[in-house]
């Protein structure tokens, strides 16, 4: 347990709420288009989905169906050398990677790896599959991958799709538990992954 | 004030060594006494306090038993509870279930339950198994000694004035008034699960040196990790009263001082043994660190097991951590790592991957291609070999 006493004193002196203020959701409705992450890349989804009104990112956006931990597409667009996937929560001690230059499509699942691994606090994580796609009408990279967070049973499952233009980073992403979540709502979020439009 | 919060949270969360955490006293510490181990495998809970702990515990334990984090592999956990075995003996060891958790953080804890966490990111810092008998004999001092216990009563008794001072002088103050001795009673837990720990090592037949040893590398690490980041290092970073922990700097020094009094067996620190039982996965934990972002620990992480001799996949973990890493002259570095790691043992696959997209950045696209063919060759289900085709060029 890290620095419990640290922890519970934090909890003793400071009276902020139990919880950040709760992520508000907006929602997004079916077969339009919509642009995301304050970029110009524009999706259409199929059917209604909740769009988080909490920004992981300056330039991220994260979408659901039922709820963040059921399924979670998150979309990242427009992302420059030196910035980050998320926003830092702990920079001082666990600073997120942040994008390099000349980055190769190859070097696209690894920074999301080690976004996600920190983000998540995790090292169950693991790419199982990478492989050349099309994504936004450029050559991409699309990959696969899983993991599993501290104090929760289940194994999640998650694909992504980014690509490069013009020296910028793109990615939509989806993750989900692999117990029926995963293959309940893939090919929704797949919809909206091939939908995208810069 | 959410004095209720903190004590459950004290209730329900076990001891803990938390080695990162190390600051500079406010008082000098007492002179360490010697600790008595008074737990032994027919323990039961005594009374209600303790039962509720027990309980406590036990839920956490039931989640634990289906967490994808836990490593199962049998091999590694039977060594694992080897070394405890050894340092505590097998009448004490009988009955604690090991759980080895998969994270890159440095970290073990016992529960008052009998639950005993390693992280594997604790594996990948102690060089030797004596350091490790060090943390193994610290976590069962804990436990033996039922320090969650102790420290949930002395957070009850003190919750009551709390209480009182809150109403006359204000809750904050009265948090200032209250809760450093219960940080001070923290640190000497520690310190007494210190001397547990090294007594344990000596009757083992350890070198007690290695105790101290575990603190110094923590230290060295968070230099390194400073100096990489450009920053001050944290490793006499001082949370004064409410530092939960001795400062990593006093506990070098008294467990040094502990250690010329008891140096168990001197040499023995049974480093081969330890690194044979790592190997397998050692490679794996290296990678968990790389991923952390912290390239200054990580190199001095793997430079340190590189002394006890480089392996082809100590190698390729420096490869891939410059590699990743990027800094001008980095990628001519990892393409060095990846070659010396072919040169050394051609078996992982992976060494051809690294040095082949280290140097099609450099511009060397011939051989960063031939070497990426040499991968696909190597490895022809690799889940990556269609991305990797398309780069060697078809």
């Amino acid at each position: 347990m890290k620095g419990f006493v640290r922890i519970a004193l934090a909890a003793a002196l400071v009276a902020l709420p139990a919880t950040q203020a709760a992520a508000g959701w907006k929602l997004i409705a079916a077969k339009e288009s919509v642009q995301v992450a304050k970029s110009k890349m524009a999706v259409t989804p199929n059917e209604a989905w909740n769009r988080g009104t909490h920004r992981a990112s300056k330039k991220g956006e994260t979408w659901t169906l039922d709820g963040p931990s059921i399924s979670e597409v998150y979309f990242a667009a427009a992302l420059l050398p030196g910035e980050t996937f998320y926003k830092d929560t702990d920079k001082k001690n666990h600073p997120l990677p942040m994008m390099g230059k000349n980055l190769q499509l190859t070097d696209i699942p690894e920074f999301y790896e080690s976004s996600q691994r920190i983000a998540y606090s995790t090292s169950v994580y693991e790419v199982t599959g990478i492989e050349p796609m099309k994504f936004l009408g450029q050559d991409g990279v699309k990959f696969s991958y899983t993991f599993a967070l501290q104090g929760n049973p289940l194994q999640y499952k998650g694909l992504a799709r980014a690509t490069l233009i013009k020296g910028q980073l793109y990615l939509i992403s989806y993750d989900a538990p692999a117990l029926s979540f995963f293959d309940r709502d893939r090919a929704k979020a797949e919809a909206i992954m091939d939908s995208a439009r810069l | 004030m959410r004095f209720r919060q903190l004590v459950m949270m004290i209730a329900a969360v076990s001891v803990a060594t938390e080695p990162v955490l190390a600051a500079p006293a406010v008082a000098p510490l007492p002179k360490p006494a010697a600790v008595e181990i008074v737990a032994d495998e027919s323990y039961v809970p005594q009374d209600q306090d303790e039962r509720g702990l027990w309980m406590e515990m036990e839920k956490v334990e039931r989640e634990l038993k289906i967490s994808p984090l836990v490593m199962r592999d049998p091999a590694l956990n039977a060594y694992i509870k080897s070394v405890l075995c050894k340092t505590i003996g097998q009448a004490r060891c009988a009955p604690v279930r090991l759980y080895i958790i998969r994270t890159s953080e440095f970290n073990a804890t016992m529960a008052p339950n009998g639950m005993l966490e390693v992280y594997s990111g604790l594996l990948l810092r102690t060089r030797n198994e004596a350091q490790l008998a060090a943390v193994l004999g610290h976590e069962y001092t804990h436990y033996a000694q039922r320090h969650s216990l102790k420290l949930f009563r002395d957070v009850r008794s003190k919750s009551a004035s709390l209480m009182w001072l809150q109403m006359v002088v204000g809750g904050l103050l009265a948090s200032l008034m209250i809760l450093p001795s219960i940080f001070k009673h923290s640190r000497d837990m520690e310190q007494d699960a210190d001397v547990g720990g090294l007594a344990f090592m000596s009757k083992a037949g350890y070198d007690t040196r290695e105790a101290a040893r575990i603190w110094e590398q923590l230290r060295e690490e968070m230099d390194a990790t400073a100096a990489s980041r450009k920053v001050k290092s944290r490793k006499d970073k001082d949370h004064g009263m409410f530092e939960d922990h001795p400062p990593s700097s006093e506990r070098v020094k008294y467990l040094t001082e502990m250690a010329a009094k008891d140096p168990g067996t001197p040499g023995a620190t049974g480093q081969e043994a330890y690194a044979a039982n790592m190997a397998p996965d050692w490679g794996d934990f290296a990678d968990d660190q790389i991923k952390q972002n912290d390239f200054g620990a990580s190199d001095y992480l793997i430079t340190s097991l590189g002394k006890q001799g480089w392996t082809d996949w100590l190698y390729f973990a420096r490869g891939e951590l410059y590699r990743r890493h990027a800094a001008e002259g980095d990628l001519e570095k990892a393409a060095g790592f990846y070659g010396e790691g072919i040169a050394a043992s051609p078996g992982l696959p992976d060494l051809w991957r690294g040095r082949g997209l280290v140097l099609l950045k450099l511009g060397r696209a011939d051989e960063g291609k031939a070497d990426l063919r040499e991968y696909l060759k190597r490895a022809p289900d690799a889940s990556d070999k269609a991305m990797i085709a398309m780069m060697a060029g078809g």
